[in-house]
């Protein structure tokens, strides 16, 4: 008799998401959905009738996480559709501005992903706020790397968090050569602090998989060797940056892509029927809630030659340099692997950026009403948008953005895992599940703020 | 050290009307003529990961964050609060890593001050630009603030401003902390 188990909110991520899990009595996901309820809406309708300078600013604001990637991929999408070629420097520029996001990204993610795993050949599970060591020189070396990536994301792309130094038609300015020795600095500190980061990582990671039973919440939980494995392909653009044009890149094709509805996919009603309070922070939904995923779920299922696809870190080396780890090990280690390589490419753009370059290109076009796209590998993933301009006009704006990708997948590849796991499978995909409004509620009792208000 | 003495962070999302109240102060200041360890940054949504886990105690002293605060009053209102004053919750990092709170960790080592203000009119989920007259209208009392808060006097109000503005002819800005 399979039971319904709920964990919700999922915690370790970005944004509201949560996992409703049909196990056996052996506690063996039998289903998995793990669907978003941040519901963020209209960005489609609100571009049209913009200008192509507007949409990317309004496109970096759908998340606080991914600024970078949407604002990239929605100025070339602009930049594909109106046929604009940019100088190169631009593009270097750019190259180096989405780089030293991915290694924030990575970073971060070491972070979050941490508290799951043990220090190597010991019981003991990793809390990265901990002031001992070892913990404590990777929780620093965490920071720096933060620090470095942010320090150049912030020089290339004007601002730290919302880049506005991308333009239509390339960048607003170059960087002064002083700007580009700093940034050169930082990349080669960063490059060795990103090898030793990476190698405690693999052997972090490695130790846990190899391990034949963990700890969750007080649950002893035998660990599969398949965990998180599924049979749904890949999909990557480009190793490191990312593609506009299908001579260039013929693995994104816009043709190729469906979108199901959630109600086609996810499950229907059901009642939850077990309940754990040990799991992690406050245990999982009171038995007796109604849950309906077909109805909650956010976002759409895009589907890629008919089936959900796998984007991220891993497809991008499974593309590209023959990778060949399946599952949440694989996805973990893949991250790591690509750290180093960024600040190799990140190196290698800022020798080739020329700060006396020009960066704007000579003639910006109107644009004729064609289909543009253009995709980014995100952190998390193959970032694509598309978008129609005519005579300087939105006329149709789309977003497809890694992690909805990445939903059906990971929901597949729950299956066969026990479910207090699930969520260190959701965590592989490093999901970015889409922002939201930011408010300070204070309750009505709160005659001592009154009193500070200023008048 | 990538954030100085004092940070000003502007928080919200603009997609969703008088959400994008901070990032529009922030806009706003990008005229301001500010002293060399100031720094404002349009943090959009990014505040807790980007801004409130990288601040170096040992060099940042300050951090001033411009958001929306529902607490009854009269839209375009503006209050200061403390860290004390938040809910549990609030600027909670969406990573939510532990479910600690980034500014409770900081709160001790850094002066924190959240300037808010009364939305009118909040559109989430759905999507919306621009911000309501009485917000709109808040702007110029909150850089006051600001500027009283960080010990900035330059006798300004935003008429003044905009006068200096006209009388040097340029738009361009002389505030800007980027590097460049």
């Amino acid at each position: 008799m399979s039971k319904v188990v709920e964990i919700s909110p999922t915690t370790r991520h970005e944004g509201h998401s949560k996992l409703v899990l049909k196990v056996n009595d052996a506690g063996i996901i039998e289903t998995g959905n793990w669907c978003s309820i941040t519901p963020v809406r209209g960005v489609e309708k609100l571009a049209v009738g913009k200008t192509p300078e507007q949409v990317p600013k309004i496109a970096s604001r759908v998340c606080g996480i991914c600024p970078i990637a949407h604002t990239i991929a929605a100025t070339e999408a602009m930049e594909a559709s109106i046929k604009c070629e940019i100088p190169k420097d631009a593009l270097m520029l750019r190259h180096i501005l989405q780089l030293a996001n991915r290694c924030h990204s990575i970073a971060l993610h070491d972070i979050l992903i941490l508290p799951d795993f043990y220090i190597p050949g010991t019981e003991t599970k990793i809390n990265p706020f901990t002031p001992e060591e070892p913990v404590r020189s990777v929780a620093k070396r965490i920071q720096r790397l933060r620090e470095i990536s942010q320090t150049i994301g912030q020089i290339s792309g004007g601002e730290a968090i919302h880049p506005s130094n991308t333009r239509v038609g390339g960048m607003y300015r170059n960087c002064s050569q002083q700007a580009k020795v700093k940034m050169y600095d930082l990349a080669k500190e960063g490059l060795t602090l990103a090898h030793q980061q990476a190698e405690f990582m693999i052997a972090v990671i490695r130790a846990y998989h190899k391990r034949d039973f963990v700890d969750v919440g007080g649950m002893k939980v035998a660990l599969p060797k398949t965990l998180g494995f599924h049979d749904q392909g890949y999909l990557a653009t480009h190793a490191f940056y990312g593609s506009s044009s299908l001579d260039e890149c013929p693995s994104w094709n816009p043709d190729r892509f469906k979108e199901a509805r959630p109600w086609d996919w996810y499950m229907g009603e059901m009642t939850v029927d077990l309940e754990e309070p040990r799991y992690p922070i406050g245990g999982t939904t009171k038995v007796g809630t109604k849950v309906n995923p077909q109805m909650e779920a956010c976002t759409g299922i895009p589907m890629y030659d008919g089936q959900p696809v796998e984007v991220g870190p891993r497809a991008r080396l499974v593309t590209y340099k023959s990778f060949d780890e399946k599952g949440t090990l694989g996805q973990n280690v893949a991250r790591e692997m690509e750290y180093q390589d960024c600040f190799y490419e990140m190196i290698d753009c800022i020798d080739a950026l020329n700060p006396n370059g020009k960066v704007v290109a000579d003639f910006i076009p109107d644009g004729d009403g064609s289909l543009g796209w253009a995709t980014n590998e995100a952190p998390r993933g193959c970032d694509a948008h598309m978008a129609r301009v005519k005579d300087w006009k939105v006329q149709y704006f789309s977003m497809l953005v890694p992690t909805t990708w990445n939903f059906a997948t990971c929901s597949k590849a729950l299956e066969g895992a026990p479910w207090q796991l699930a969520e260190v499978i959701m965590r592989g995909y490093d999901p970015c599940v889409s922002c939201a409004t930011h408010m300070i509620v204070l309750d009505e009792d709160n005659k001592l703020v009154a009193q500070k208000l200023i008048q | 050290m990538l954030y100085p003495e004092i940070v000003i962070a502007g928080c919200g999302n603009p997609l969703f009307a008088d959400d994008g109240f901070g990032p529009a102060v922030i806009e706003e200041m990008q005229n301001l003529s500010l002293p060399d360890n100031v720094m404002i940054v349009d943090a959009g949504l990014g505040g807790p990961h980007f801004i409130f886990t990288l601040l170096d105690p040992e060099v940042t002293r300050k951090l001033i964050i411009v958001d929306l605060a529902d607490f009854g009053a009269e839209p375009g209102t503006i209050t200061k609060l403390h860290v004390e004053d938040l809910p549990p919750g609030a600027y909670r990092d969406a990573h939510s890593w532990d479910l600690a709170e980034p500014l409770q960790r900081i709160k001790d080592q850094i002066e924190v001050t959240i300037i808010g203000c009364q939305p009118a009119k909040v559109t989430f989920p759905e999507f919306e630009l621009g911000i309501s007259e009485e917000v709109q209208n808040a702007i110029p009392k909150t850089i006051r603030v600001i500027l009283e808060t960080i010990g900035v006097d330059y006798g300004t109000t935003r008429q003044y401003l905009q006068e200096e503005e006209r009388q040097r002819g340029t738009a361009e800005s002389c505030g800007s902390t980027e590097i460049r």
